[in-house]
This record gives C-alpha cells, structure tokens and sequence, in this order.
C-alpha cells in the first residue's frame, strides 16, 4: 500500500524510454502530458493527425514504427478524434508475423471498430489462421480478438475452432475460450445453443482460472434458465467451501482473502439458484454461514464478500439463523464510519427488509442519518430503500420527503425516476384524495414534463370522482381545494404543460362550482394562460373548452354573460387558427353562448364529467318511427347478413370482402368497428335524412378523431374488434382491457380506501405518526428528538418501544389531539360551505369498486333500463350528456370522464375499460354522417336544430342513436379518416 | 455483462485509458467521459466510491492524479469492483514497478494487454497477477 501512494509522483519519468520508443512519440505524449486546457491539446492531436496521415500512407515505414504510429493513431481516437483514415493499417498489422506487433494491430482494431464495421471482414480469415497458430500466445490473441470483433454472422467462422481449442493443453487458451463462446451465447444465444454443456465440463477444469472464467456464462446462462442448473448446487457450494477453504494456488489470493472475486461469482449463481427453492437453499446454508461468521471485517475485499453473502441469504429460500447472521453483518455495515459499507448497508437492509420488515427497524435511526447525508449517492440508496419499505403508515413522510429531494436536483434521468416513484406510491397507499391531490400537484409542478401522462389524467378522474363515498360536502371541498390550489399557482411562470392541463380542465369544471369565485374571473384567468403559453395548443385547447363550461355554466345559471375582451379577443384569434381542434372549439364557444339558458344546461350539465352516457344500442326509440315507415308501405329491413345468406362473421376477412361487394361507399381500411348491431342500425338511414345539412362535416369529423384520446385509439385495434361484436353485454360485464398503468391505478383505488378506512378503524396510531413528520420535517433534523420522531414516523409504531421510541411517541400524543382539533374546525367550515345544487340528478360519483351511486341493480338487463329511461324525463339528461361529450369530445379528459366514468351498471366500475366505447362512440358519430352523406352534428348543428323549434327531444334520440352506429369510411373524405385512426 | 466500460482520467479530465465493453460512438464517448469526470471530481474523500450516472454505476478511485473509473450495471458488488480496480493498479505496480501516470502513457498498448487479460465481455476473468502479466512478460521477451 504504501507503495502504491508513491504512485503519484506526477509526470515522474518512470520506466519511460523501452523497446522501440523514438524521440518523436516521448516528444508527443511529454506534450500531451503537459497541456493545461483541453484546445491546447485539440491542436497537438489535430497536428498529429496531419502527421500520421502522411507517415502512414508511406509504403516503406519500417515495422517498428509503424507499430508507434498505431498507438499514436489510438491516443488521436482517445482523446476524442476521428481516426478512421487509419484503421487499414492496423488491420494490416495484425497479418505481422512478431506477435506485439500483431497484438498491437490486433488492440486497435479493437478499440476503434465495433463488430459491425466494414473492415472486419477483412480480418476474419486472419482469426482464423491465429486460432490455428502453434503459438499459444498468438492463438490468445486471435481469442481476444474474437471476444471483440466476432459478430452473429461471423460466428460459424470460428465456432468449429473455437469449439476444439476449449480442449487446448494450456489453460490460458481454454479460458479465453471459454470466453469467446461466451460470447457468442452473448450476441446469438441459439448459435451456441448445442454446446452448452462445454461450459458445464469446464466448471471442473483442472485449471482454477479457466474454472473461475466458465462462472461468467454459467452465471448468465442460470439467470435465463434456473431450472436447468439445479443439478449444479452441490458442485457449486463444493467449489465455494474449496476456494474458502485456501484450496486454490495463493497466487489467487487478494488481501489474504482466497480468489474472492471467484467466490462472489459463486455467491451470485448461488443466490439464483436457491432463490424460492428450498431444497437447493437447504445446501447453501452451512457454507454461507460459515463465511458469514469467519469473514474479515478489515478489508475491503473482505466485506465485499460478506456483502455478497447477504445478498446471497436475502435471495435463497429464508433461513433463520442465517439470516440472523445476514442482519447482524447488516448492521455492522450501518454502524461503520465508511461511507461505502454504509451504502452496503443500506442496500443489504433493503433486501432483508424484504423477507422481515422488522430488521429495518433496529436501524431506524442510522437510516435517517444515510438520508440526511450530504452524499448524493447514499441519499438515493436510502430513498430506494425507503421506497421498499412504504406502507400506507409512513407513505407522507416518505414521498414527501422524495419531492423535496426532488425538487433540488437537475438530474432529470434520475428526477424521473423518482417522480414515478412518488406517483407510483402515492397511487398505492395515499391516505386521501386530498392529499393525493397535492401530492400530485407537487410533482407535476416539478417534474411534469417527465412523468407520463396518464398521470394528468388519473388526477383529473380523481378530482372528478371525489373521494366516492356518499358525501358530497366532502368532494366539494376536494375540489374547491383543487381550484384554490390552482388559482394559486397558475401565475408562476414555467408551470410544465401537463400540469398546466390539468389545471385548465379543473378550472373549467368546478372554477364557479362553489360560487366563491366569479366567472369573468375564472375566465380571466384561463385566458391569460392560453395567452401565456401560445405555443402549447394543447394548453390552449383545455383552455378554451374550460372557457367554454364556465360561461355555460354562467347562462344556465341564468346569469347575463358579459365575454371578457381579452377573453373576445382569444375566440376571435382562435376562430382562425391553424389547427382545427382549436378552431373546433371557439366556434362551439360562440355557438353555446348564443343559446338560451334551458339548452345550455342540457348542452353543458354542472359537474357532469362522471355522468352516464346512456347508448341505446337496440335504438328502441325508433320502433314506432319504422311502425310509421312500414304501414306507409316501407319495405322492412333485412340485415346485410340475410342479404347475402351469410350466417355467421366468424372471419373478419371475409366480411369484409362481403361488406365491399354490398357497399360501393365503404373502404376496407374502416370496417374495424363495425358493430354487431347493423341490423337495427340500418333503418336509421331513413330517418336521418331530417338531420339539418351540417356546415361542415370534414370539420366535424376531424375534430372527434382528434379527440379520441391516444390510448383508445390504440388499444381500440384488433381486440377491440372483438369486443365491440359482443354487443351491449359486454360493457355491463368484466372490464375486458387496461393497459399496464391504468390497471394499476384502477388496482389500487381500492387499496386507497383501505389503506383510509383502515387508518380511521385502527385510530390515531397511524395519523398521529404522520402529523409527529410533518412537524419534523421542516426544521432540519439535527437534533435528536426530531431525528427520533421521523423515525417513528417512517417506521410507524414500533412495537420495540426503547427508550427513545417512548419519549417521540409522548411528543407525538399532543399532535394528535392538535389534528383531532383542526379536523374538527375543517368539518365544521365544510357543512357552512354552499353547494349550487344543479338542476340535474345530483353527480353520481361513481366510486371504482363501488357500486353505483344510482344504485341500479347490475344485473338488470341494460336494455330495459334504457328504455325506461328514454321515457322518463330523466332520459333528456342522461342523453344530453352525450350532447355534452360530444360537443365536449376534443377535450380529452372530460370525454374519457364523461363516457367512462358513469355507467351506473357498469358494477366492475373499471373506468377506463369503458374509454374504448368513448373510441367507438366518436367513430359512430361520424359514421352517421358519413352514411348519409352530410356529415355529423356539432353544437353548431344542435344549436341550429335547436333554433329551428325542433322537438328537442328528437334531436337528443338522434344524436344517441348516431353515436350507436359503427364506423364506415367518409364517402368525401376518405384520406381524413385514414390520417387520423393511423 | 456487469463492467461496461473502464477509464482512467487525470484530475484535468484529460482521458490516459479508456476501454468500452459496449460500442459508444466517438460523440457519446466523449460526452459520457466529461460528465462522469466532472461528477466524479466534485465528491470529497469521505463520501462514496459509487456515484450513479443515467444507467451506470460509477465505481471510482483516485491515485493520486489519476482517476480509475469503472463504469458498471445494477447487479455488480460495488465494492468488489472498488477492489478489482485496486488489483488492476497492484497488477500494474508490478510490471512498471511504482507505476505513474506517464507509465501509463509511454505503455498504453501494455497497460490495455492487462485489462485484456483480466476482463472479458464485461467480466473479470483473471485475478492472479502472474497470470494476467506471464503472457506480457514472455512477449516482451520475445521482441
């Protein structure tokens, strides 16, 4: 050691001036050496490279130059140049019969090229005359070059001679063998497929060495395939209790330690394959236990191999002595003043924690220290930790403790991380909406334009739904908290897009709901953010459309609508805006705002994102129309199916090639959707020549196919297909799709109410851990009281009540009856607070998990209900919510809200299996108006049915019965179609 | 494949040996080393050997001038690698004996012979000084 600190004798002239070195190459690496700035030394390899052009390119170089030129050539593409003009010499160089020149050749090619480059080719039968060589040393060479520059098509090149020399007599060329195949099975696992069990025969190679090397495919062959292996264990834990045993050469030896890095690889490939398998774990344990207790804590090699062990005892099946033996080697990690063991430590607590959670808690305090740590790298490890160990109990302080960490770092890889860390655990054990709320208002104001997306949305849902139960008071005030929070923020510049969404869409939809805040200042609001951001249409869409449920709602509550000038201004600007959707959306804004304060409250309904949307598939409505049609002598409809006496469409082909026989308008590209209600479907065409001619039906379309939120339009592919054939039953049935994310915020909803109701049944116990957090998180905790009450917040109750956990759990009582106070007021504020009751139904708030809050029966036949609600009174809401939704429809999140979120029969209530309909709902739209040709229904047009004195309730069955029917291709625009769905 | 990438770079970030068990372009080289230097030189003695930077861990040591950075994935024991790359400078001390950076430099195609020894696809193979340096010593031999 001591020697090695003399290793700093800087620009010291060591053994400089071997074999070979001229004056010129001692010059150029002096002169490297010596610059202080990075263009100095640009400009001497810039120099250098000039001079190697020449040089190189001179046919009667003499070797031992040339060989200097080369590592020359590496230190130009090392220090960051283009050296491509000298590869050819180097591959030239490894034809040299001297063998360092042929290394050396060999060692650049493999530096500069990759695998794929053009000039391996070239160097494959050069390879493969080495690996043929008498010389052993040259044969390790070419091996080495196999390692590097062999790729999958140059593999059966070598393979046969690679294969024959793994029974080479010397022991360097069957490792480096070894290797070469191993390599192989790295880049083309089935081309080495067959000689796998080579690997296997190596493992006993006499040779230690070539022993050590087989581990590393083994080791990557068991990570893919553990199964196979499990005849392995024994020689593997023989091998281990050998090398632990001092049976290898000590030239092996490193710190007194015996061959440890060959004993870590073994603790790994032990660790997989004794991982949920007791009977091979059953092996393991005498030998990890014994390592475990005679190991040599002074080294750091020593306690690397201790660290191996535990992870080794943390993977196997459990056993409790050994792991007894694990934690205690744990915590002479966490008690050590080196910051590596204590990021070992952490790290191995992490993965005890895992098999008994109360390990953690012996260390509660050490853990703190590691987080409060000024090192960043043992920061994180302790926030990986923690995020392991989250329970509904400590889940405040820990993600609020991960955004404030969060918050302070520019790393976006890693901000990233953690931001959906937050979020994920947040979604899993957040103890409030409320809280969830703000939470996910933290990150996004942070990290928005990280995390994905979805997130936006689900926050959106969520404010929407409340908290589900039966009590409105309480989700209004959610909401006007939402609102209150967001007025606050909405100033700050920089706010990511995102966020800035989900602001404007809860704005729009509860901005008045309270009656705290006026319209014209909501709106004032939402137009200095579209101003503000008038780059982001998406933005300025959201802000359009809030504008647009503010006014509503301002007329329907019979209030005289004075636009804002800048708020005219914005609509005028838009009107001739370059996207449609926007464009789109200030003429529905100017179409509601002319209307009467009846329509209006039909168009726009207050909070009704989580309303139903009624579809009456068997459009029952029209029965008595087509009674009419009939008795005037109509010819009654026969479905496409009878038609052509096609019995059944169990081949989608098929019926498609039937459909474009039948149907010269349709285009192959749009038979997906095609619902299995065609035949009711069909008579509408009559009928819908009532429709009033719309203005503009490319308009229309495109504006609904734009709206069709991404995900649906995905996930509304080829099973979707399926599902849409099952007809009407299917949406009362089991949610049939989710995506990854939202299956697993749809999961974990309910685990929210547990992680709630749970708290509020086990009592202060929890609550009164996150209050102790909350106040100890702001003054730094140095002292140790305060380090003590994060403690007990982080690892909840600990029942091990030492002397410390006491005292912090006294502070924490006062906290208790303080919050218990507090919630007291808050409730009180609440029932004084007034709710505009709407003209509506009150908002169903639909809780996923819950069943409705209409409380219809689910296993009623939906038919039925329809139709009862048609006649009802109520029916005129229900359908206008379809008005609202598609009049709504470029707003993403209130049309997924809208369709999805207010089934009342849905029971499964998964609110997103639902968002596929919304996908089919649009197509059908539009599928109307391309049937008869003239296209669909915007506002504008209701708003013109409307004026016209149609029966109201005529309009709204239409629009209904318009959303029923499949989708058919534009017989106008066809190329529409084709760009929007993709 | 645990080691990913191996470098030695002087305190002015000026790189002296580098080794790619991965192919990165020219650019991305060039881009990774500065920013792992410059993450590597703003840490004190007492904080950890390990600093995570994107996907990669980063086990560093410093000689002296000289930094010793190995680049590796998630599942490598930190420590070890913290002690392979001590075993690499032992290897080297005893071949150049009392080894220096400009050792390094004047020998830079020898100093890769024995990182050519000890690690393979990303793997250390060979841990015996006197086999990593038996092959070196009988080509010196021989030319």
């Amino acid at each position: 050691m001591e020697q090695l600190k003399s290793i700093g004798r800087e620009l010291a002239m060591g053994s400089q001036g071997g074999f070979g070195q001229s004056k010129e190459f001692l010059d150029l690496i002096k002169s490297i050496g010596e610059t202080r700035s990075k263009a100095e030394e640009d400009r001497i390899v810039l120099r250098e490279i000039d001079t190697l052009k020449t040089r190189l390119a001179n046919p009667n170089t003499p070797k031992f130059k040339l060989k200097e030129y080369l590592v020359r050539l590496l230190y130009v593409e090392m220090l960051g140049h283009d050296a491509s003009f000298g590869y050819i010499y180097a591959v030239k160089m490894t034809h040299d019969e001297n063998l360092l020149f042929k290394r050396t050749g060999y060692l650049v090619v493999t530096l500069c090229l990759n695998e794929d480059h053009d000039l391996i080719i070239l160097i494959v039968n050069t390879i493969q005359k080495d690996l043929r060589s008498d010389n052993y040393l040259v044969v390790c060479t070419a091996l080495n070059a196999v390692c590097r520059l062999i790729n999958e098509e140059t593999i059966p090149a070598v393979l046969p001679q690679v294969v024959e020399l793994l029974g080479h007599q010397k022991e360097a060329v069957r490792k480096k063998a070894v290797m070469a195949l191993h390599r192989f099975y790295q880049r083309a696992p089935g081309s080495v497929s067959h000689l796998v069990s080579n690997f296997r025969k190596r493992l006993f190679d006499n040779d230690p060495g070539v022993m050590g090397a087989t581990l590393c495919p083994l080791f990557d062959l068991i990570t893919t395939d553990v199964n196979s292996y499990k005849d392995l264990v024994i020689s593997f834990v023989n091998i281990l209790k050998q090398v632990a045993e001092h049976r290898l050469p000590k030239n092996y030896d490193y710190r007194q330690i015996p061959a440890p890095f060959i004993q870590i690889k073994l603790l790994k490939i032990l660790g997989l394959l004794g991982n949920g398998d007791k009977k091979a774990s059953e092996h393991m344990y005498t030998i990890v236990g014994d390592m475990m207790r005679k190991f040599d804590s002074t080294s750091n090699i020593g306690n690397a191999v201790l660290y191996e062990c535990i992870c080794c005892v943390s993977s196997i099946h459990p056993n409790p002595k050994v792991l007894e033996a694990a934690a205690d080697a744990t915590s002479k990690f966490l008690k050590s003043d080196s910051h590596n063991l204590k990021y070992l430590g952490i790290d191995a607590l992490g993965r005890l924690t895992k098999i008994s959670p109360e390990i953690a808690e012996q260390h509660q305090l050490a853990v703190i220290d590691c987080l409060e740590d000024p090192d960043d790298t043992l920061k994180r490890k302790t926030f990986e930790l923690l995020y392991k160990m989250t329970k509904s109990s400590n889940v405040e302080v820990i993600v609020n403790r991960m955004i404030d960490y969060m918050i302070n770092i520019n790393d976006n890889h890693y901000k990233t991380e953690i931001a959906s860390r937050c979020v994920e655990l947040a979604e899993q054990f957040a103890p409030s909406n409320q809280w969830f709320i703000q939470t996910m208002n933290k990150v996004f104001e942070h990290a928005g334009d990280l995390v994905n997306a979805k997130l936006a949305h689900n926050l959106m849902r969520l404010i929407a739904e409340g908290f589900g139960e039966d009590d409105d008071t309480e989700d209004s005030q959610l909401r006007s908290s939402a609102v209150e929070s967001y007025l606050r923020i909405i100033g700050e510049p920089k706010l990511p897009s995102a966020f800035l969404q989900v602001i404007c869409w809860v704005l729009g939809e509860y901005g008045t709901f309270d009656g705290k805040y006026s319209a014209p200042y909501i709106s004032g609001k939402l137009c200095d953010v579209a101003e503000a951001h008038s780059t982001d249409d998406i933005v300025k869409a959201y802000a359009v459309t809030a504008l647009e449920k503010i006014y509503s709602f301002d007329i329907a509550a019979g209030r005289k609508v004075d636009m804002l000038p800048e708020c005219e201004s914005l609509i005028e600007e838009l009107l001739a805006s370059h996207s449609t959707d926007l464009q789109q959306r200030a003429y529905e804004l100017q179409a509601i705002i002319g209307l009467d304060a009846h329509d209006v409250a039909n168009i726009m309904p207050i909070d009704a994102s989580c309303e139903d949307i009624e579809i009456d598939k068997s459009l029952s409505f029209l029965d008595g129309y087509i009674q009419l049609a009939i008795e005037k002598g109509a010819q009654p409809y026969v479905s496409e199916r009878e038609r052509s006496g096609m019995p059944n469409i169990s081949n989608f082909k098929s019926q498609e090639q039937h459909e474009s026989l039948t149907h010269s308008l349709r285009f192959e590209a749009y038979e997906l959707p095609i619902p299995s209600m065609t035949p009711q479907v069909t008579p509408v065409l009559a009928s819908s020549t009532e429709l009033v001619p719309v203005p503009d039906p490319y308009f229309h379309t495109e504006v609904h196919y734009s709206a069709t939120p991404a995900p649906s339009v995905s996930n509304a592919g080829s099973s979707e297909l399926k599902l849409r054939l099952d007809g009407v039953q299917k949406k009362w049935g089991q949610p049939s799709y989710s995506s990854p994310v939202l299956s697993t915020s749809i999961n974990d909803t309910p685990k929210m109410q547990n992680g709630k109701t749970q708290r509020d049944s086990v009592g202060s116990a929890n609550s009164k851990a996150r209050d102790a957090s909350y106040d100890s998180r702001k003054p730094q905790v140095e002292i140790s009281p305060e380090k003590q009450k994060l403690a007990a917040s982080l690892f909840g109750g600990a029942p091990k009540s030492d002397r410390r956990q006491s005292s912090s759990n006294q502070k924490v009582t006062k906290n208790i009856s303080h919050a218990a106070d507090k919630s007291h007021v808050e409730k009180t504020a609440t029932s004084d607070t007034v709710i505009i009751k709407t003209s509506q139904p009150p908002p169903d708030l639909l809780d996923l998990g819950e069943p409705a809050g209409t409380s219809i029966p689910p296993s009623l036949d939906p038919f039925k209900q329809l139709e009862g609600l048609l006649d009802l009174k109520q029916d005129a809401t229900t359908l206008n919510t379809n008005g609202v939704s598609g009049t709504d429809a470029p707003d993403i999140m209130s049309l997924y809200a809208d369709m999805s979120l207010s089934d009342p029969g849905n029971s499964t209530a998964n609110p997103f299996s639902t968002s596929k309909e919304s996908a089919s709902l649009l197509t059908g739209f539009s599928d109307e108006a391309n049937i008869n040709g003239h296209g669909g229904n915007t506002v504008a047009q209701v708003t013109q049915q409307l004026n016209k004195g149609q029966n109201h309730r005529d309009f709204l069955e239409k629009d209904a019965l318009v959303r029923q029917m499949g989708v058919t291709p534009s017989g106008q625009n066809p190329n529409l179609f084709k760009d929007l769905l993709g | 494949m645990g080691i990913r990438f191996i470098l030695m770079v002087n305190k002015q970030g000026q790189t002296r040996l580098a080794q790619y068990y991965e192919y990165l372009t020219l650019e991305e080289r060039r881009a990774l080393e500065g920013e792992i230097v410059r993450k590597c030189l703003a840490r004190t003695e007492q904080q950890c050997s390990f600093v995570e930077h994107r996907n990669y861990k980063i086990v560093y040591r410093r000689y002296a001038s000289l930094f010793f950075l190995v680049g590796v994935d998630n599942e490598e024991n930190e420590l070890a690698i913290l002690e392979f790359i001590h075993l690499l400078v032992e290897t080297m001390d005893r071949h150049f004996g009392n080894v220096c950076e400009l050792d390094i430099m004047f020998h830079l195609e020898k100093a890769h012979f024995m990182l050519e020894e000890m690690v393979m696809n990303g793997c250390i193979v060979e841990t015996s000084k006197a086999n990593i340096l038996s092959p070196i010593q009988l080509m010196d031999k021989a030319s």
